[in-house]
């Protein structure tokens, strides 16, 4: 093999050409689900956020289709009660979520296996079927009524068409998510740790304030964001099991669409939704971002 | 004997636990499962007095459920096969070409996850609105689209990236040529997930109420909007209970097919666990 300085220079030309060639090839594979987005997602939303501000026929910007969302009693009730929902919804399923996995992360029994499929279950089952589902079981003439006569209780008041009606629901609906994401947390803190604290005399309370819980903090904010844009932008759940009035965002913004066909008004309604979201959307993001350029974890 | 004590309490505490988790996940489903079969059921009875398939044969010739049926299946069918052929390619390029800005493009595509759906979808709608696609086909298909992207490009991209590319080199040493490496060899290994992909965009898609209701009514509808509607008019209990039942079938394959996807960590991982 003779090396010469010009092979030298051409394979160098032909190693960046063949980068190039890559760089080119990559770009357009991923061109159209890029294209795909940027026009699904990302312009609509500008557009909102843009069209509100500047709306059509007005000479520079106003607020005053945000002020009449605010000077609305009617819309900020709706606003205050999606976030009041979210909110309880989201304790809930953390006390739920977090118990759940640390109990298949650290016991023995054998009903861990059975305990982790059941929790797994309402993936597979859709928010109409189980909405519908929760009506007969939780309302008024439903199994546990039915139940309860049966043990001599008849004044069941049932949360169908009442805000827990509707929280009820999310909760059942976003059970495996939260169970799947904590643990895949749990399953990162590792066993000597625990053990050198409990060989230290730690009680379980402590391992779990001390060690347990700093080791989940990125899973719980991974967990409270998802769950905070899916229960707050949710619609179905609450439309069937929930009270008609106050309503969540959603069922408001469908309402003002599809009913009273005043897209603008419901425009308005979509961008402070997407204003409240962008505190947890901008959580999560920066929770998966950061960790993806640190660990390589989000490839 | 304080080992066998917190056996014990380990057990017990299981026991509580799964007793609560099946009464609360799986006692409605049974209501329901009870309901569709049931001709007579006057609520304080704890069980049906007279059990049959009459409400089956009466939903299944009503002629909505006729109707909505092909609309649901071909327009599942459609999404999920145009995700695929817009998505895989994607997929295939970020696990194994470099180029640059290849880990912002991904983190972009996870990102979407960062937006609440459905004020997305009014925005989306407000468009379709002014281009006059609303209560089309193309507006419901575009809308259903949104949200398949992640599962399309993650799932694929992880099951590629699986496949050792010494098996691709060696094919490609021996003077196979990309397309024969792709058909050969890449596509029949990932095969497996990518079916799994393609079940779990069908299913979340057959079973969209949010964006068919917002863009596709009045004139598309769905089998879910029709159950919508069964629900909201409170008419007889039984229908909605068949059809809850009927509409719960691909579920029931997915869950059949795919539920290894769920226990994997590579499914918790496209949220950024």
């Amino acid at each position: 093999m003779d090396v010469t300085v010009g092979t030298v220079v051409s394979s160098g030309g032909r190693a960046r050409a063949a980068r190039r060639r890559a760089t080119t090839f990559g770009l357009a594979l991923v061109a159209p689900a890029f294209c795909l987005m940027v026009l699904l997602v990302l312009l609509p939303m500008l557009r909102s956020l843009l069209g509100t501000i500047f709306p059509e026929g007005s000479a520079g910007p106003t607020t005053s289709g945000y002020s009449k969302f605010f000077a609305d009693p009617r819309s900020v009730q709706n606003l205050v009660y999606t976030i009041e929902v979210t909110g309880t919804t989201l304790a809930i399923l953390l006390g739920i979520g977090l118990v759940l996995s640390l109990y298949l992360r650290f016991s023995q029994s054998r009903f861990t296996g059975a305990i982790q499929i059941i929790a797994l279950f309402p993936l597979f089952v859709p928010g109409i079927i189980i909405s519908f589902a929760l009506i007969r079981f939780i309302g008024p003439t439903g199994n546990v009524a039915t139940f309860l006569r049966l043990i001599g209780i008849t004044q069941y008041q049932t949360p169908y068409l009442h805000p827990s009606g509707a929280m009820l629901g999310l909760i059942w609906e976003n059970i495996p998510l939260t169970v799947m994401l904590l643990s895949a947390g749990l399953a990162q803190v590792s066993n000597s740790s625990i053990e050198a604290a409990r060989d230290v005399g730690s009680g379980w309370a402590r391992i779990l304030v001390r060690i347990i819980l700093p080791q989940l903090t990125r899973s719980i904010i991974v967990v409270v964001g998802l769950n905070f844009l899916g229960v707050f932008g949710s619609f179905t759940v609450p439309y069937i099991l929930g009270p008609a009035a106050p309503q969540m965002m959603s069922i408001f913004m469908q309402n003002t669409f599809s009913e009273l066909q005043e897209a603008g008004t419901s425009e308005v309604q979509a961008a402070v939704t997407f204003f409240v979201c962008l505190i947890a959307g901008l959580i999560y993001t920066i929770a998966v971002f950061r960790d993806a350029a640190g660990s390589g974890t989000a490839r | 004997m304080t080992r066998r004590r917190s056996r014990f309490s380990d057990d017990l505490a299981g026991l509580v636990l799964l007793a609560a988790l099946v009464v609360f996940v799986l006692g409605p489903l049974l209501g329901v499962l009870i309901w569709a079969f049931a001709e007579v059921w006057r609520p304080p009875a704890v069980l049906p007095t007279s059990w049959g398939f009459k409400y089956w044969g009466m939903l299944l010739s009503r002629a909505d459920i006729q109707k909505a049926l092909p609309v649901s299946l071909s327009i599942s069918s459609i999404v999920t096969l145009l995700s695929a052929i817009i998505c895989w390619p994607a997929a295939y390029a970020f696990a194994r070409i470099e180029f640059p800005g290849r880990r912002w493009l991904l983190l972009s595509f996870i990102a979407v996850n960062a937006f609440p759906r459905f004020p997305l979808y009014v925005s989306i709608a407000v468009v379709f609105l002014s281009l006059g696609l609303i209560g089309t086909y193309t507006a419901v298909v575009l809308v259903q689209l949104v949200f398949t992207l992640l599962f399309m490009i993650w799932i694929p991209s992880a099951a590629f990236r699986g496949i050792d590319p010494r098996m691709e080199e060696a094919a490609r040493d021996v003077g196979a040529s990309h397309l024969t490496v792709l058909l050969r060899i890449t596509l029949p290994q990932a095969a497996p997930a990518l079916g799994a992909a393609l079940l779990l965009t069908f299913v979340n898609t057959f079973y969209d109420v949010d964006g068919a209701l917002l863009v596709g009514i009045p004139d598309i509808q769905t089998l879910p909007i029709i159950m919508l509607s069964l629900i909201t008019g409170q008419v007889i209990v039984q229908y909605g209970a068949v059809l809850s039942v009927l509409l719960w079938v691909p579920s029931l394959v997915l869950l059949v097919f795919a539920r290894r996807l769920f226990e994997g960590r590579a499914f918790a991982a496209g949220f950024g666990a």
